[in-house]
């Protein structure tokens, strides 16, 4: 199993640590710019999330030196782990915000919901792999995989959070079309879901979900109540010009005009500083090693390791498009972070274990499958 | 297999960026200017700084009212971390009760934290320097300094300079007022409203970073307030105090009024209004108390007063006599005492009567009914036009606002107003300046003005000039004439050689306001307010108040070659000469006084109260 050869070493990823190494430069001078007029105690948060950042190095580093192949053993023992998180969080977790979603480990808060993204990640490519089908799959042969996203999913939105949950469905959504659905599965899975968007909206949704979702469609309906975030956001993206007001120097985010600054709307304060040209470079850093991560899925030794990164590669495509489209006003306000820019340990340690699982798929693309 | 569904996701992937990169251009470039002035506007705070108002001067310069800084104490709630303690200290500071402190800090929760409350307006001196002293133990005490109405005088011509206020909703309504804004000072009534535009300057402004609950981070650009200009008044102080203390303890009004140019040296009106209640907006008690005032001080007397004319207005009708050639100077006339016109008895004042008078001796004793004989002649509408042509029944023109224009009566008046037929025996009480006639104090002076300097008709004119804080002047008034009045050269000078005997011949209604080196011309009057009916048999003690006569006198000098016309009214004074007349006499003893040099200490303001003392 640890097999850490010479192999191994020459097939580092050098690409892929650059490319992460460029964004978390910009998402830790980011975090610098937004809170560093923050006057509480204790470690200032870029400190913070420069110390997550090395746990999340080492968690990485960790998962390189496995061979990913072993989650084909550790998948479910995994899901139950979190599963059982996902409950402890809802009983007894820390309410932040009006949602449940935080386990106190004392000196680290755990937000179970963002290890659940990679987990879920996980069993379904397990099950996906292990379930081989030539035709495509059937309705039937999709219960199994629903439930295993339905019970996390489920106990997310009961949080409630509904941006995570939708993430997970954004994530099976993806996964499953990836491995080839029968085209009467798709069409008729487009009806149901169609079909039952009222319904949701009607029975299942919060109604300040609802109204989020009314705001988003018309943010000046109400811009001192819900509609704020969307157009502050969009001021402070916009007044970036082209070249942005400096680092350190967007007004909309440094005199607090921007809600959640560091964390769901880190993008805004970066285009308002840096303006159309640095964003820019950010979205080409970053589309550019997410794209990277379908050339780690293309070069995997085996299927797993297809399904695997491409589960990775969703699970991070989805996040950040999501919470960019967010907040340049073109999605309502879901409290989805952007991987590796907002701040928050327990996404960034997700999203780095995810992107250490790329390296391990990708460091092991010439092994024999055993 | 799997590639080619890599290979679609890639496209996905590539296209979703560009749909983000789209999206961005849009928000950053195509729409960016938009958004970087929304989030200017989200950030700056524009705090307006109140300009000092332009001072007013009297005719010679000397400051009337100038502006002082009045210290408001207010509350922030950002820098208090320990209310109870320094609202509890500052109470006993501003020997103020606790709860009333309370109440304000209550009633300024509703506002955004950043802004302050108000605690007290306008503190003296000596508690100023008690909160400075103690300002690091007080914190979330701040003094605030505005500009405020300084009246060197008291309440000096307080109807004619009129006072400020907060502007009301329906001024700011007004297109006039498009640069205001609620909270704003401006000038409510007289000079201090209708000059309000030379006079309130150019606001200043303070723009201020801000962040989003309203806290300044720094300040980013300071535009100092630029000051009002400077009103330089016709009226005079001297003068102008020399009526208000002759008028101290009667209703009515003094005009004075130079003959040669139209320009106004005192516009009096008793009882004055109390201008520094004006200050920071009267209070309703205030308000109401002068509102039941039965000396109505809310009146501007030299304008908005309408009154009988009286005898004075015999003058009117003196002039048209003689210009009309109805009788001539030596006509005589026989006074029993009354005169019977139709089937009523139309008396004279003298109840025994004048005996034979001629125009001179009707004019200097004021027999009525010679003037009835004269009237009767006439026709009413003779002296209608005599009347308009001097400016009366009509307003003057005079810049202040709410000038009533009085009555000057008519055939075609009567048929206008009234659907009636004109009746003879009514010209017989207009000739003698009653019945349906109305004048204010300003139409008789400057009727007087006319008829003495030759019979030019002036406007009023209430200010001299405009000064800009650099000492540029913006505007001159010139006199302004409205031209002749009718009236012969010849008929002008008989009247006006008749007004110096009023004064000055034995017999004359006016001999108390004789001075022993100027002649004075002058007529006297007095109007009655109700039928004689109402009063008959009473002695003039036993009047009521409201019932008695109201006293006139209009007057000009030197009557060589006059200078000044004098109007004196003393609502219910009784008596012309008795109660108007010593009024007139006070006001031409001080102008020959300045005129010889004799100025006094009069010039200094009076001793300042206490709490100004220290400026």
């Amino acid at each position: 199993m640890l097999r850490f050869d010479r192999r191994l070493l020459l097939n580092f990823d050098w690409v892929l640590i650059v490319a992460v190494f460029v964004v978390a430069l910009i998402g830790l001078a980011n975090i610098y710019s937004s809170t560093h007029l923050y006057t509480k105690v204790g470690t200032p948060l870029y400190l913070r999330e420069l110390t997550y950042y090395l746990m999340g190095a080492a968690v990485a580093l960790l998962i390189v030196s496995i061979d990913y192949r072993v989650l084909l053993t550790l998948n479910y023992p995994l899901y139950i782990a979190m599963i059982l998180l996902l409950l402890f969080a809802l009983a007894f977790g820390k309410t932040i915000g009006g949602a449940q979603r935080w386990i106190d480990l004392g000196f680290f808060r755990l937000q179970p919901s963002e290890p659940a993204k990679l987990i879920l990640v996980i069993t379904l490519a397990s099950y996906y792999y292990r379930k081989e089908t030539g035709k495509g799959f059937t309705l039937l042969d999709l219960v199994v995989p629903a439930l295993l996203t339905g019970v996390p999913f489920l106990l997310i939105a009961k949080q409630p959070d509904l941006g995570t949950g939708l993430l997970l469905g954004f994530i099976f959504a993806s996964m499953t079309l990836f491995v080839k659905l029968r085209w009467t599965t798709l069409a008729t899975l487009l009806c149901g879901g169609l079909s039952a968007i009222p319904i949701a909206w009607k029975f299942f949704l919060k109604p300040y979900q609802r109204q989020r979702v009314e705001t988003f469609l018309n943010p000046e309906n109400d811009p001192l109540g819900t509609g704020y975030h969307i157009i502050q956001s969009k001021i402070a993206v916009g007044s970036g010009l082209i070249f942005g007001k400096g680092f350190m120097q967007g007004t909309q985010g440094q005199l607090d005009f921007l809600p959640e600054r560091h964390t769901d709307f880190a993008f805004s304060v970066w285009a308002e500083e840096w303006g159309f040209m640095g964003s820019v470079v950010l979205l080409l850093c970053y589309f550019f090693m997410i794209l990277w991560g379908l050339n780690i899925a293309i070069s995997a030794r085996d299927k797993f390791g297809v399904l695997l990164a491409f589960g990775v590669v969703s699970l991070i495509f989805w996040q950040a498009f999501i919470n960019l489209a967010m907040v340049m006003g073109l999605l309502p306000v879901v409290g989805v972070p952007l991987p590796l820019i907002s701040y928050g340990g327990s996404s960034l340690l997700t999203n780095l274990a995810g992107l250490g699982l790329l390296m391990n798929i990708r460091m092991r693309r010439y092994m024999g499958t055993s | 297999m799997l590639k080619k569904r890599i290979d679609i996701a890639m496209a996905l992937i590539i296209f979703s960026a560009a749909l983000l990169l789209t999206r961005l251009w849009y928000l950053q470039i195509y729409r960016g200017d938009e958004y970087a002035k929304l989030s200017e506007i989200n950030r700056i705070r524009i705090q307006e700084i109140a300009a000092p108002r332009g001072n007013i001067l009297d005719r010679n310069g000397q400051p009337i009212i100038t502006n002082r800084p009045r210290f408001n104490v207010v509350w922030s709630r950002e820098d208090a971390p320990n209310p109870d303690a320094v609202i509890k200290d500052l109470a006993r500071i501003l020997n103020e009760d606790i709860s009333v402190l309370l109440d304000r800090i209550r009633a300024g929760t509703e506002n955004p934290r950043y802004m302050p409350t108000r605690l007290k307006e306008d503190i003296d001196w000596e508690t100023l320097a008690a909160i400075e002293n103690k300002h690091l133990s007080l914190p979330g005490v701040r003094i605030e300094v505005m500009p405020s109405r300084d009246y060197l005088y008291g309440d000096f011509a307080s109807h004619f300079v009129g006072y400020l206020g907060e502007i009301s909703p329906a001024e700011l309504a007004q297109p006039r007022y498009a640069k205001y804004q609620s909270g704003d000072q401006v000038g409510k009534q007289g000079v201090e409203k209708i000059f309000e535009e030379y006079l309130k300057g150019e606001k200043g402004r303070n723009y201020l970073e801000v962040d989003v609950h309203g806290f300044e981070q720094r300040q980013m650009q300071l535009q100092d307030p630029y000051p009002g200009n400077d009103l330089q008044l016709t009226l005079d102080i001297e003068l102008q105090r020399a009526a208000e203390e002759a008028m101290a303890d009667k209703a009515g009004a003094v005009v004075v009024m130079e003959v040669n140019t139209g320009n106004l040296l005192v516009m009096c009106s008793t009882p004055p209004l109390h201008l520094q209640e004006f200050v920071g907006g009267i209070s309703s008690t205030a308000w109401n108390k002068l509102l039941n005032n039965p000396l109505n001080p809310l009146l501007n007397k030299t304008i908005q007063g309408q009154y009988p004319p009286g005898s004075t207005f015999k003058i009117v009708t003196a002039l048209a006599a003689i210009s009309e050639g109805v009788i001539t100077p030596d006509a005589s006339f026989f006074c029993g005492g009354s005169l019977n016109f139709g089937n009523r008895r139309y008396g004279c004042w003298k109840k025994g009567g004048h005996g034979t008078v001629d125009f001179q001796r009707a004019l200097i004793e004021s027999c009525d009914v010679y003037f009835y004989s004269v009237g009767m002649r006439l026709g009413v509408d003779n002296i209608a036009k005599y009347a308009t042509s001097l400016g009366m029944g009509r307003k003057s023109g005079i810049e202040i606002e709410h000038e009533k224009a009085g009555i000057i009566p008519s055939s075609a008046w009567k048929q206008q107003r009234y659907k009636q037929k004109w009746q003879d025996g009514e010209t017989l009480s207009v000739a003698i300046g009653q019945g349906y006639v109305l004048t204010t104090p300003l139409q008789v002076c400057r009727m007087t003005a006319a008829v003495v300097n030759g019979g030019t008709l002036y406007r009023p004119q209430i200010v001299h000039s405009i000064t800009a804080p650099d000492g540029k002047i913006l505007k001159t008034f010139a006199p302004t004439s409205e031209g002749k009045i009718l009236g012969s050269a010849h008929s002008l000078a008989l009247i006006k050689e008749a007004l110096v005997g009023v004064v000055n011949s034995p017999g004359g209604t006016a001999k108390v306001v004789k001075l022993p080196d100027v002649l004075i011309g002058g007529k006297t009057g007095t109007a009655q307010v109700v039928g004689l009916s109402h009063v008959e048999g009473m002695s003039e003690k036993n009047i009521p108040y409201k019932y008695r006569d109201h006293a006139w006198f209009t007057s000009f000098a030197p009557a060589e070659k006059p200078e000044i016309a004098v109007t004196v009214l003393v609502e219910h004074g009784q008596h012309g000469g008795s109660a108007a007349g010593p009024v007139a006499r006070a006001v031409y003893k001080r102008y020959f006084e300045l005129k010889s040099g004799i100025s006094g200490t009069a010039s200094e303001p009076p001793p300042l109260a206490k709490d100004e003392k220290e400026e």
